[in-house]
């Protein structure tokens, strides 16, 4: 009996020791969290800054969601079907054509990614997460970038504080409450973050960054609260941003294609370590090849009208066809392994200056004209490169931000406020091999604001300034419609939100 | 509290006396048919006084009265009693039981008989078993049970299965049933870790269970209705599939050999274009045959598919003495697959051990296995792009290419040879598997049983693709690798008391228990690019190195580290202020870049259970169970949930009413509410920060990551629950003759847990939550078995099952996208939506009107995806069965099929259109006639959706035994000659209808999407098996 008594005990004792009645808590083994009920105790503000610029980074890397909405909404891109290729479930048709709805895909993760790189500047902001003042003030940069784009696509911004959970459904900012706050985060980051001139550095917010994203805030004040009209005061702030920016030690810089290379100039106020593989592979021929990239993927061309922005030959853009330096040119030598800069149009070279052939084996020569959005064969279309792949298929320098689009700003504020701003615009005109305009009017700006700064991901938002994001061009299937200013909210946040409301017109 | 009253009743349980009497001695021999039968069990009736036999079927038993009477029992046999009127000597052969119902059955924590359960479960023995070249247990029962669907992803050795129980209620990954080997519940994550991407797209984890040897599987029971799984608690909705591995059985010890020898083909091929046809089909789709002839006629299919000889050896030693019994086994087996470069080698050992002690009083029983898993891969890939995966390649690779691996197309195309030959795919998955339990009888009513269980399974896979590659991802020039490691250990305590009461009229068996069950999970994923050498081995042996280099060289613990020619730099977590570190850049490193994640993660489960069956005059049978399950995956607010369940079986061939006809007639009502909590991960119900993920450009920078937030907090995150209704009759004529059994069920699941879209702003775009939303799943289910011949040396029978499964998801107003379909121009296609009113995996598509005269597609609704009223989940499913015997012959057919379901054919959608050919590109000859232009771009509709209805001869077999005298050496000599998918009769125009290539989407999965599955084999065996 006693043995048997013994025994159990025993067992019970040995089971105890090796096991023991858990807790059920879980151990930091895998990550970090300081309260398992799940209250928000900070973050850890320099690493996690670190992941939100990553965030940022991938983001203007990738040409699906806030570059796409930015570009192919616009005349400056078209992504055709051809044949099969790039249907890719009509999301490149319907941003092309103005058709897209709710459940657009670019448009749901183009909203998920803006409103999360939010939430984490949030959660970096808050005195929780001790952040020193630099940190600060550099996650209200990135929260003011994102908010910008939310307000520009979406005219809506949910917010949410770390503290509330998924139970809690976030409250909705109006487009000018979201302008506030944007405004406000700017204003109060400027002083804290550094002063940087044009370096390598520029990969990290710096003064002249939040005074340009700042001086955009301004100069889009009337689109973004609605009053139609700019002020005076808002123009001067932006022109006065500009010349704060020019202080910090910015300016033009000549050589236009060599902007678009990882070498420091005096022109790029920030960027992202992002690949231009994309924007350069994705109009590209699939035959079109270098030494580190077996091919491009033929999707995005741009359309005859927007070619057309640009003087020099209409249908030749082959060296010496009379063009600005900014159309850029196709080489017939096998310059830079024969892939050219700017827009691509007619017959194509390979690195020893042989014509190329297509897949199906017709010579590789790009038409000005597509047969439409459909039915396009591998040839239609100009093709538009920027980034140019001899120096690196995909080198990791990408612009955001750069000094000409602040000085074609302060060109645009100064107009707007009443001022002439001819004399600028033809000094970098001058500066890019472009012949003097007479007198600049607001067309005259719109157009050089797109010779300027096409495939940078400003048209849509130039075009809505200017009042021409509705008007009628190629293969677009609807135009007059002003609701199309602003993109549907996901059908996907519409049902996890019931405090926003759809936009009108979807 | 619990472990308290636990603890108590335990002791409670060791004070109870035995009664002693004094009266003669009895002794004598039990046997069966075929000899001395030992461990069974003697008892003298109405006491407490048994024994059992001991090797050579011997017993001893004292005090016995004259007057007692003695009960002879063992399982499968028919119980004796035979009155001892002053005998000293009693010798007994016990007759087994034929009637098919009285089968055991291993359900939950015990076992029952078929004609006791109350519950809704089933069991497949091993002579059901499917046979040939079965590569993991489901396999063994595909088919065999109404209401089980178990679909092989493809035809890949080793591919991944999926079990379905009564339909799928879950709308997340991880729904297959809980699986329990010999009592140890088995994790229900994968083992092995998924192939990374290295240029043709991501693939699956390898099935987690091909560990075990089919070879030493006594039976499977599946347990499907909540009454049944609800001891399960948090981890019985899906159902529970119950293994029990082979012991030793026979007395004497016996040797048993086993060898395999398998013929496989590809069962169906595609009937692609020939260089000649291709020429002159291609000026129609505006391509030139002058720039597109590259001179030669290549059948690209043909050379990377194959017909292949498999083996497979077993051999096992068995004994039982008495007081324990034995049982050892080792097997070896390599099925090649079909496609070139794919092999499956598997090497496994099991002993199973048991042993009383102290007059039988305790017993230990161990199960111990281990194996060793080489899987052999290639570039086939879920989720291929445009440019194809090692099939999709080779499906549309222009036939006038020369079949020369060093052949560049010049462009974006690949080569398939280059895919094979360039890229190799190894993985070793090493398992550790062992459960070590003791009973003791406490008194004769009340046993007690620990069980300590331990499995490791630590897995490490390659995947390198040569610098020699051309036109795909980073590996040109410099060439790229990944490794990737799991290592997944489970540990197990079981502490259960049972008492088994028999009263005049009735019988009392319960059961309490307490578990405790720890999962951890880690592991690490390597990257690598730029390799010294382009050689696949000296590759495969450079990232090895290269990892355990880096590794010996940084101190310290780190989430991830990043090297490359600019330095080296490791994220600490654990740190005062985590973040990145720039540390002495490792030398000897013989890869220039490197970057390495790694994961360890713990989950716990603590339960407590109960189990009560109260039987009245072997007519009424009540059974309740309730499971308390507490996990460590569970917010604070719901650490533990409550599972209980209650049964009632009526037999009513007992009731006098019902005369003799039935030798069978049961009814079973069962209720129960049961959980899933699979695919909810490690702490989703906090704000946990880790760094985000790592990775090497092309041009070998490696970005350091920051800390991100994992997951929102939400302190209620809990289980999915499950209420099932089951009512069930079991039938039986003429002694069951002809038998069967039909039940009706209707499962509704709430809580449904599902990687939610986050209201944003929010860290991340999903987060685990319970939805409140609801998927049904009703159906019925009916199997029959009839005796047709009975005869001495003829027997003939015939077996048949069907179940229909209605689903339904309810109550959700959202919509969430999945079925990822890709290839040239679908980017961002799917083809499922997972919506409320429809069942899960309703395809969501254009409905396709044909095409126009231009060749273009006409889409009578617009173009635009709706639901088409039709979903990959099958309506029906079939199995039918026969077994015929004439003297030393038997034969045995299968034949399995699925009914209203359909497959989405993403291969052609991605490979077989004019736009194909149109480019260059190869396609079947079937394209040539449908009236398409290359123009037409072919978007996701109803155009790429079939029936996939189809039923298979799965399993057929012819098998000898060799007559032998039984004197010599050789106990008996069997041959076979076993056929496998030797026919399927289907409409579908694709390799075969039974596909599931995983196309998930917003975490929800897909199903029935055909996309370059791994071509299906048809395989001859030639086996033979003898006993010595």
């Amino acid at each position: 009996m006693k043995a048997i008594k013994l025994n159990k005990i025993y067992i019970w004792t040995i089971a105890l020791a090796m096991f023991g009645c858990t807790d059920l808590e879980i151990e930091q083994t895998d990550s970090i969290f300081t309260d398992l009920s799940g209250e928000f105790t900070g973050v850890q503000a320099g690493a996690s800054l670190t992941a939100l610029y990553n965030a940022v980074r991938g983001q203007t890397e990738s040409q699906e969601n806030l570059y796409a909405l930015a570009e192919v909404s616009t005349d400056e891109f078209v992504v055709p079907t051809r044949g099969t290729d790039w249907g890719d479930n009509g999301v490149w048709r319907t941003l092309h054509s103005h058709t897209w709805s709710p459940t657009h895909q670019r448009v749901k993760n183009t909203w998920n990614d803006q409103n999360s790189n939010v939430y984490n500047a949030t959660t970096i902001i808050d005195s929780r997460s001790n952040p020193t003042p630099q940190q600060a003030a550099e996650a209200k940069f990135l929260r003011a970038y994102s908010m910008f784009w939310l307000i520009d696509l979406f005219g809506q911004v949910p917010f949410r504080t770390p503290d509330e959970g998924p139970d809690v459904n976030p409250t909705v900012m109006t487009r000018a409450e979201a302008f506030d706050f944007a405004v406000k985060d700017l204003t109060e980051a400027i002083p804290d973050l550094p002063s940087v001139g044009p370096s390598e550095d520029l990969v990290r917010a710096s003064k002249a960054a939040g005074m340009l994203l700042l001086a955009k805030f301004y100069l889009n004040k009337h689109i973004f609260t609605g009053t139609g009209t700019p002020e005076s005061s808002d123009m001067q702030q932006v022109i006065n941003l500009v010349d704060d920016i020019a202080a910090e030690g910015f300016a033009l810089q000549e050589g236009y294609f060599e902007l678009f290379t990882d070498d420091v100039d005096t022109e790029t106020i920030f960027f992202t370590t992002s690949s231009v593989g994309n924007v350069i592979w994705n109009g590209l021929h699939y035959n079109q090849i270098v030494p580190d990239q077996a091919g491009g993927w033929n999707g995005f061309t741009t359309i005859a009208e927007f070619y057309d922005l640009f003087e020099g030959d209409p249908n030749v853009n082959t060296p010496g066809s009379g063009q600005e330096e900014r159309r850029g040119f196709v080489p017939t030598d096998g310059t830079n392994f024969g892939i050219g800069n700017g827009f691509l149009i007619g017959q194509q070279y390979d690195a020893n200056g042989n014509p190329y052939k297509d897949r199906t084996g017709a010579p590789l020569a790009f038409t000005k004209e597509l047969p439409g959005l459909l039915g396009n064969n591998e040839r239609t279309g100009i093709r538009v490169i920027k980034y140019n792949p001899a120096n690196g298929a995909f080198a990791n320098h990408k612009i955001v931000f750069r000094y000409a689009d602040a000085y074609l700003m302060k060109a645009e504020a100064m107009l707007r406020s009443g001022g002439d701003p001819t004399a600028m615009v033809n000094e970098l005109r001058a500066l890019r091999g472009a012949s003097p305009l007479g007198s600049v009017t607001e067309q005259d700006l719109i157009d050089e604001r797109g010779r300027e700064l096409y495939g940078e991901q400003w048209r849509r938002n130039d075009l809505i300034r200017f009042g021409q994001f509705t008007a009628p061009w190629s293969y677009k299937e609807v135009s007059g419609d002003d609701t199309k200013n602003l993109f549907p909210i996901p059908a996907t946040a519409i049902i996890s939100n019931p405090n926003l409301v759809q936009n009108p017109g979807y | 509290m619990k472990i308290t009253l636990l603890r108590s009743f335990l002791l409670l349980g060791a004070f109870l006396c035995f009664g002693m009497a004094k009266a003669q001695t009895v002794s004598g021999t039990v046997s069966d048919a075929n000899g001395p039968l030992p461990g069974a069990s003697v008892l003298v009736k109405g006491t407490t006084n048994g024994t059992q036999t001991d090797f050579d079927g011997n017993y001893t038993l004292n005090n016995v009265e004259d007057a007692a009477t003695l009960v002879f029992s063992y399982i499968g046999y028919k119980t004796q009693e035979i009155a001892v009127n002053g005998q000293s000597s009693i010798n007994v052969t016990l007759e087994e039981d034929a009637q098919a119902l009285d089968e055991v059955v291993i359900i939950g924590y015990g076992q029952t008989t078929v004609d006791d359960a109350t519950g809704a479960v089933a069991v497949v023995n091993s002579e059901d078993f499917n046979q040939g070249v079965i590569s993991s247990p489901e396999q063994l029962i595909q088919g065999k049970t109404a209401g089980v669907q178990i679909t092989q992803s493809s035809g890949e050795p080793g591919a991944g299965i999926n079990v379905r129980i009564r339909g799928t209620s879950s709308v997340r990954s991880n729904n297959n049933p809980l699986f329990v080997v010999d009592g140890m519940p088995l994790t229900g994550q994968d083992t092995s870790a998924g192939g990374a991407d290295v240029g043709t797209g991501t693939s699956s984890s390898k099935n987690p269970l091909s560990f075990l040897n089919p070879n030493d599987i006594e039976s499977i029971s599946i347990l499907k209705d909540a009454s049944a799984t609800a001891i399960y608690g948090s981890r019985g909705a899906n159902g529970v599939v119950i293994i029990t591995t082979k012991s030793g059985k026979t007395g004497q010890g016996r040797f048993e050999f086993t060898s395999n020898l398998s013929y496989s083909t590809p069962a169906k091929t595609f009937d692609l274009l020939d260089r000649n046809e291709f020429l002159t089909a291609l000026p129609e789709y505006g391509g030139d045959p002058n720039a597109l002839d590259f001179g030669s006629n290549t059948d690209w299919q043909n050379l990377i598919l194959r017909s292949v000889a498999s083996q497979n050896q077993n051999l096992s030693y068995a004994k039982n003495y008495g007081s324990g019994n034995i049982r050892a086994s080792f097997g070896y087996g390599k099925q090649f697959g079909v496609v070139e470069g794919y092999a499956q080698e598997r090497l496994t050992g099991r002993i199973n051990a048991s042993q009383r002690f102290f007059d039988n009083k305790l017993k230990i029983d161990a199960n111990l296995t281990a194996s060793r898993i080489n899987d052999d891969g290639g570039a086939i890939s879920n989720n291929s792009g445009s440019t194809g995966d090692l099939l999709g390649a080779a499906y549309f690779a222009n036939p006038t290419w020369p079949a020369r691996t060093s052949f560049s197309t010049g462009g974006s195309e690949i080569n398939p040879l280059q895919l094979l030959n360039y890229y190799d795919d190894v993985t070793h998955t090493d398992r550790f598997l062992g459960n070590v339990s003791a009973e003791y009888s406490l008194t004769d009513e009340l046993k007690a049983k620990v069980a300590v269980g331990y499995d490791d399974s630590s897995s490490e896979k390659y995947q390198v693709q040569s610098a020699l590659s051309t036109g795909i991802g980073n590996a040109p020039g410099q060439g790229q690798g990944a490794l990737s490691t799991v290592e997944v250990t489970g540990k197990l305590l079981d502490i259960t008391l049972s008492y088994n009461k028999e009263f005049d009229n009735s019988k009392l068996t319960a059961l309490l228990g307490y578990s405790f069950q720890s999962y951890q999970r880690a592991g690490k994923n390597i990257t690598a690019l730029g390799f010294g050498s382009s050689d696949l081995n000296s590759m495969i042996s450079d990232l090895g190195t290269a990892t355990s280099t880096i590794e010996s060289q940084l101190d310290g613990r780190y989430q991830q580290f990043g090297y490359n020619n600019t330095g080296t730099f490791v994220n600490r977590l654990f740190v005062d202020e985590p973040g990145t570190f720039d540390v002495a850049s490792p030398t000897g490193v013989p890869i220039s870049a490197v970057a390495g994640d790694y994961f360890d993660s713990t989950d716990e489960l603590q339960s407590f259970f109960g189990r009560a069956e109260y039987s009245i005059a072997n007519k009424y049978i009540v059974t309740g169970t309730l499971r308390v399950d507490g996990s460590s995956r569970f917010g604070p607010n719901n650490q533990y949930g409550y599972f209980p369940s209650g049964a009632f079986a009526w037999k009513l061939n007992e009731e006098d009413f019902i005369g003799d006809t039935f030798s069978t007639l049961k009814l079973r009502l069962g209720y129960g509410i049961t959980g899933n909590q699979e695919g909810l991960g490690y702490g989703n119900f906090t704000v946990r920060q880790r760094f985000a993920g790592i990775g090497i450009d092309q041009n070998q920078n490696i970005n350091a990551p920051g800390l991100a937030i994992q997951s929102f907090t939400n302190d209620d995150l809990k289980w999915e629950e499950t209420a099932q209704a089951n009512i069930g009759l079991d039938f039986g004529i003429n002694n069951n003759r002809f038998s069967g059994t039909l039940d009706f069920y209707h499962k509704t699941t709430n809580d449904l847990l599902l990687q939610q879209e986050a209201a944003q702003p929010s860290p991340q775009p999903f987060y685990f939550g319970n939805l409140d939303a609801k998927v049904i799943n009703q159906g019925v289910e009916l199997s029959m078995n009839y005796d047709i011949i009975q005869m001495e040396d003829a027997n003939w029978n015939l077996g048949f099952n069907v179940a229909y499964n209605d689903n339904m998801v309810e109550d959700f107003d959202g919509q969430i996208q999945t079925g990822e379909i890709n290839g040239n121009g679908l980017t961002g296609a799917f083809a499922q939506l997972l919506a409320g009113g429809q069942p899960l995996f309703s395809y969501y598509l254009r409905e396709f009107g044909g095409f126009d005269e231009n060749g273009i597609s006409i889409y009578p609704n617009g173009d635009v995806q709706e639901f088409v009223g039709k979903s990959a989940l099958p309506k029906v499913n079939l199995g039918i069965s026969t077994s015929a015997s004439y003297k030393n012959w038997d034969f045995n057919a299968f034949l399995a099929g699925q009914y209203g379901f359909y497959v989405y054919n993403n291969t052609q959608n991605a490979y077989f259109t004019a736009g194909i050919i149109g480019v260059g590109k190869n396609v079947t000859q079937d394209v040539l006639t449908n009236g398409e232009s290359n123009a037409n771009a072919a978007d996701v509709s109803t155009r790429f959706l079939e029936k996939g209805d189809f039923l298979r001869l799965q399993n057929a077999s012819l098998s000898y035994n060799v007559p032998l005298s039984g004197d010599g050496t050789l106990q008996s000599l069997r041959l076979s000659l076993i056929g496998q998918n030797l026919f399927i009769i289907t409409d579908y125009s694709g390799l075969d209808p039974e596909v599931n290539v995983p196309k998930s989407l917003n975490n929800i999965p897909s199903l029935g999407i055909d996309y370059t599955a791994f071509p299906r084999s048809r395989t001859v065996t030639l086996g033979i098996s003898a006993t010595f």
